[in-house]
């Protein structure tokens, strides 16, 4: 990724589905190797913002920069390339049923084409970071909504993106598992990662010291640091 | 994409889902059964009848009373057609001789015939490139009108019967052909098109971590491969069944059995002609994916 400018930057982004506005011009800017989060209630457009980071969906209007790539103008087979740069905790998840843990989690280093020792000892160590090195054969049913989650975090945190997104991290899980995966997120952060975290859950952000974005309706209406 | 990671991930899908590709497998195999037999059948056709114009000639019977120049001439007329491999001139009393030995069992035929009623002739081979039925009968009208020729004949009804023959086979043969590998492609097609769908969801996980068009077709493209070759492989098989254990056998009772050719180097490619219908089908149904 070009190093130059903030990480992520929206320019006057608006988006719509179907004549109802998800989004409606939105400019702010996310510096590099800074952590935020935003906030809002539900229907307020925290998940299809992430998703225009992750080039998912393409705005209706406005440009979107992510380390200094404009979203907007990318050649299609380029967007591989820059989600391999992001990771992203799902708010649904998105783990493979008939694949066991180690595989859901390894799946992000053999998509970048990495070699088979390195992939047993990084997904090794992703699953100690979310402390699931236990849990590396059991399948995703098997586990309890918050082991899902935490593979989740551990897939999103395995290749080392640049940019980590997370969508209602905490949403399934016990307030004492919430700080583990809080704690995980600072300790990724300070390796120098961004980190854009949406969640409704104030305790998350509470006295973080870190900027908050809050929408409503699609619409920006407030920037603070708690 | 590690090619080995999308043979694994190909392995795993046939295996899943492996009813589905068992039944494709086999709607292959009768595809390429089918035209096989169809082949083994034109092929024959062909190899029998590819032979017989050599046998055939054009035969020029010449006017009475010509001189030998006359005859020299027409000869060298005829030799300096682009069709004409050789011509041979035939004296009457040849003709005769030749006539007498055919019918040396039926004697009684030429009793009461004291003078030769047969004229000169000149018996005309032609190139192997002009043995159809048009060439021929425009070399035959202008035979005809060369001086000193009196009639032209020739196995028009043979020719042109023969030439309907092999021009049937071989429009049979392509449509047939042509409509089975259709269906042939049909087929892995829709298999991997069904089992595109069936894999939507994880097809688009991998997409939103940032995989690449070839590694999530690279799988598809591979069990395609893998089904149109079984279906060949199994056809193969199915056909030297026919050889070793029908034709031989028949071959004991039905003579024309016997002279039946086989073309073993066509069918060996069976195997790979599955395999290109096979990624085909599985090009088509990836049609162009989206991010």
């Amino acid at each position: 990724m070009e190093p130059a400018g903030p990480m992520i930057h929206f320019q006057n982004v608006s988006k719509e589905y179907e004549n109802l506005t998800a989004l409606h011009d939105l400019t702010f800017s996310v510096e590099r190797g800074e952590m935020v989060f935003l906030t809002g209630p539900s229907g307020s457009g925290k998940t299809t913002l992430l998703k225009l980071i992750y080039v998912a969906e393409m705005p209706d209007h406005g440009s979107i920069t992510i380390a200094g790539w404009d979203t907007t103008t990318l050649r299609e087979a380029s967007i591989p390339f820059i989600r391999r740069n992001i990771g992203v905790v799902f708010q649904d998840f998105r783990l493979l049923d008939n694949r066991n843990v180690f595989e859901n989690v390894s799946l992000a280093l053999r998509i970048r084409g990495v070699g088979e020792r390195e992939i047993k000892s990084r997904v090794a160590d992703a699953l100690k970071t979310v402390n699931l090195r236990h849990k590396a054969d059991s399948y995703p049913r098997r586990l309890s909504g918050g082991e899902q989650q935490r593979v989740v975090i551990a897939r999103a945190i395995v290749a080392e993106p640049t940019v980590l997104l997370a969508d209602e991290p905490t949403g399934n899980l016990d307030s004492e598992t919430a700080e583990g995966v809080m704690r995980t997120f600072k300790d990724i952060h300070a390796k120098g990662t961004t980190i854009l975290v949406a969640t409704h859950n104030r305790d998350l952000y509470r006295n973080s010291g870190k900027r908050i974005f809050r929408l409503h309706g699609g619409a920006l209406v407030g920037e603070e640091v708690c | 994409m590690a090619a080995p990671y999308a043979v694994k991930l190909a392995l795993q899908s046939l295996k899943k889902d492996k009813w589905i590709n068992l039944l494709s497998m086999l709607t292959i195999f009768s595809g390429l059964f089918i035209f096989s037999l169809s082949y083994l059948i034109f092929y024959n056709v062909e190899a029998a009848t590819r032979n017989l114009p050599e046998k055939f000639s054009l035969v020029l019977y010449l006017e009475d009373n010509l001189t030998r120049d006359n005859i020299d001439e027409v000869m060298a007329s005829v030799r300096s057609r682009r069709e004409v491999a050789a011509a041979t001139y035939i004296s009457k009393e040849e003709a005769f001789r030749e006539l007498k030995a055919t019918l040396k069992n039926s004697q009684y035929v030429l009793e009461g015939i004291d003078d030769n009623p047969l004229p000169d002739s000149i018996e005309v081979k032609l190139r192997k490139d002009a043995m159809s039925s048009e060439p021929v009968r425009k070399l035959a009208e202008t035979a005809k009108k060369i001086k000193g020729v009196s009639e032209v004949d020739y196995g028009e009804k043979f020719l042109s019967t023969l030439h309907d023959i092999r021009k049937g086979v071989r429009i049979v043969g392509i449509i047939l052909a042509s409509l089975l590998s259709i269906g042939v492609v049909f087929v892995c097609y829709s298999t991997v098109k069904i089992l595109f769908y069936r894999r939507n969801d994880e097809i688009e996980t991998f997409k939103l971590l940032g995989a690449t068009k070839s590694f999530i077709r690279a799988p598809f493209l591979i069990e395609g491969a893998v089904i149109g070759a079984s279906g060949g492989m199994v056809s193969l098989a199915a056909l030297y069944v026919l050889q070793h254990f029908v034709i031989f056998r028949m071959a004991a009772e039905v003579p024309v059995f016997r002279t039946m050719l086989f073309p073993a180097d066509f069918f060996l490619s069976l195997p790979l002609i599955g395999m290109f219908l096979g990624i085909s089908g599985a090009v088509i149904a990836l049609g162009r994916l989206k991010f």
